[in-house]
């Protein structure tokens, strides 16, 4: 793409040059904030992530943001509109890809895009040649005429980020755009992500998949119970809050007790998913665990500090659910 | 409740690409929704204009019990398309996150109902036309004033239509809905007047037939059938609407609270 096509894809800007913005936006649902006054803005051509566990408050964030979902306190303005007052205005320049797939059963993979465009407000005609552009964009052309619920799911996630580019939206938002893929498909969708990023697209996006964050987001915000707990690129949050390096110990189900006495014996700190073991030095030193080497079914390696470390020296949990 | 920032005005655009995606639908499976739009009412009038028919006679001075009866099927069963268009296409359409993803173009809750109850109206005309047709032909419609059935055919679709949604969209499981057809729409079809004149029914339980809104319905039907329109009609009308009136905001509001969270 040229310099001159990102700027004609440019989307209309807010006040402050931002694309999205978000000021101290609050959700309650009962007595409890779903969404607890978060602040954040999203500047032209970004990628955008919220990075946070499931129930942190992402989805019912970027239903605020894309006029589904009224705010009970706090502004978002998106493209220059005022989404609290305009949730209508603000619905015709942004494209939402749903954590529900959302897809008609009742139509074609064509109907479901030439449908959802007339509906959006192309003619006939402009929604049919788009339809037919996107299908051929995202590699379903041949596609066209299954019933949708005969796609897999990855076909069927990549209909959906096709959806919303139906009215070729300057600023998306999408929710969990990878979620339930297997990798294959999941680089897929990364790919096309990447492609939507270089004409220009501004992109906010919520993930619960570290790697998803650290390979598309410019800059990212974690997110917990409703709050966000810090905001930055991928590598300044690391920087900031995860170890240079943490020894990743494989341990044989009759070795895990050896392992937790020698490294608790030392005062080691560590931490065990499933039967991996985690041990982040201190002050970027590599602890000692010489005395491991000679345990039957341990396995050492080293790893970079990344996003899940953040996450987890940020709130003490697990990114990942068990 | 905070439930919706309220919008201005109506996009036509919302409730015509609804219709369109109810049509598209529709022109893709109609060969199965053809038995129930034409096939199955046919059944029915065969069944109870030959049968029942014969054994009848004639209702009122110089009407056939075929006669009688056609209106009344011909509005019962379009009664069924409105409702069962709003109330299990609708929830199923809720269930699959289909009004979510039009959700996320420019509509409103108030036209996404509007573009279903033109669709109930669709249907509801679709089905009266075609058994009209056949009723007809079988010289069971003998007064160029049946034509003016279409009229009832578009309030019930709007009435009905309207009262679908409040099945719809309360309904926490599919099994809940089956009582759209047991509490609603079969007692009403056998009582509204449709088969027998309500006149025959013990004085207590007239006000509750009349009460129901397929009665309406039906008596302008066979108004028009019969060409028998006087101010009784007229009342009709006016209670369908004004009825109306009553359950569309009903529906606006649990609409909203289902589908804005």
């Amino acid at each position: 793409m040229t310099e001159e096509s990102n700027l004609k894809n440019a989307a209309v800007r807010n006040s402050d040059g931002s694309v999205i913005k978000a000021t101290d936006i609050r959700k309650l649902y009962g007595d409890i904030a779903a969404v607890d006054g978060i602040t954040f803005a999203v500047q032209p051509g970004e990628t955008y992530g919220l990075l946070g566990p499931n129930g942190a408050g992402k989805t019912t964030t970027m239903r605020m943001l894309s006029g589904l979902s009224p705010v009970n306190s706090g502004s978002i303005e998106v493209a220059g509109i005022d989404v609290v007052k305009d949730n209508r205005a603000v619905r015709e320049v942004m494209g939402v890809v749903t954590q529900h797939d959302g897809l008609d059963g009742g139509l074609t993979v064509f109907q479901n895009l030439f449908l959802y465009g007339f509906l959006a407000g192309l003619s006939r005609k402009n929604s049919k040649d788009r339809a037919h552009e996107v299908l051929e964009f995202f590699g379903l052309r041949d596609r066209a005429k299954s019933n949708t619920y005969e796609l897999s799911g990855g076909m069927k996630r990549r209909l959906v980020i096709a959806r919303s580019m139906m009215t070729s939206p300057k600023v998306i938002v999408m929710d969990e755009p990878s979620t339930g893929l297997d990798p294959q498909s999941r680089n897929r969708v990364w790919e096309e992500l990447a492609v939507l990023k270089d004409a220009g697209v501004t992109v906010l996006l919520s993930t619960h998949y570290m790697e998803e964050a650290t390979i598309l987001c410019d800059r990212l915000s974690i997110m917990d119970n409703g709050k966000i707990l810090d905001e930055g690129t991928p590598d300044q949050m690391i920087d900031r809050h995860a170890p240079k390096e943490v020894a990743q110990l494989r341990v044989a189900p009759a070795s895990l007790r050896t392992v937790r006495e020698y490294l608790t014996g030392r005062d080691i700190s560590f931490r065990e998913v499933g039967a991996l073991v985690s041990v982040i030095g201190v002050n970027g030193d590599r602890p000692d665990l010489s005395g491991l080497s000679e345990v039957e079914g341990v396995r050492t390696s080293y790893r970079a500090g990344n996003l899940e470390d953040v996450f987890l020296s940020i709130t003490g949990r697990e990114l990942r659910e068990e | 409740m905070n439930l919706a920032i309220p919008t201005p005005g109506i996009r036509r655009r919302s409730i015509s690409g609804l219709w369109l995606r109810h049509a598209v639908s529709f022109v893709r499976y109609w060969k199965f929704v053809m038995t129930w739009v034409l096939i199955e009412p046919v059944i029915m009038l065969v069944a109870v204009g030959f049968g029942v028919g014969k054994l009848v006679g004639s209702v009122e001075d110089g009407v056939s019990y075929a006669e009688f009866v056609t209106p009344g099927l011909i509005i019962g069963n379009a009664m069924f398309h409105a409702l069962f268009e709003t109330s299990w296409n609708a929830y199923s359409r809720m269930d699959n996150d289909v009004y979510e993803t039009a959700l996320t173009t420019p509509i409103t809750i108030t036209e996404i109902a509007m573009g279903d109850v033109l669709w109930a109206v669709t249907r509801s005309i679709m089905t009266v036309t075609g058994t009209a047709i056949v009723a007809a032909l079988f010289g069971w419609l003998n007064n160029w004033e049946a034509v003016g059935i279409i009229i009832p055919a578009i309030m019930v679709g709007i009435t009905f239509g309207t009262l679908g949604f409040l099945f719809s969209a309360t309904a926490p499981h599919t099994t809940f809905l089956t009582l759209v057809f047991t509490l609603v729409a079969t007692p009403m079809f056998f009582f509204s007047g449709s088969f027998f004149p309500i006149s025959i029914l013990p004085d207590w339980v007239e006000p509750i037939a009349w009460a129901m809104p397929l009665t309406s319905a039906v008596h302008i039907g066979r108004g028009f059938a019969l060409a028998s329109l006087d101010l009784t009609h007229l009342w009709s009308a006016l209670y369908l609407v004004a009825l109306t009136a009553v359950l569309w905001p009903i529906a606006i509001f649990l609409l909203r609270c289902k589908l804005i969270k």
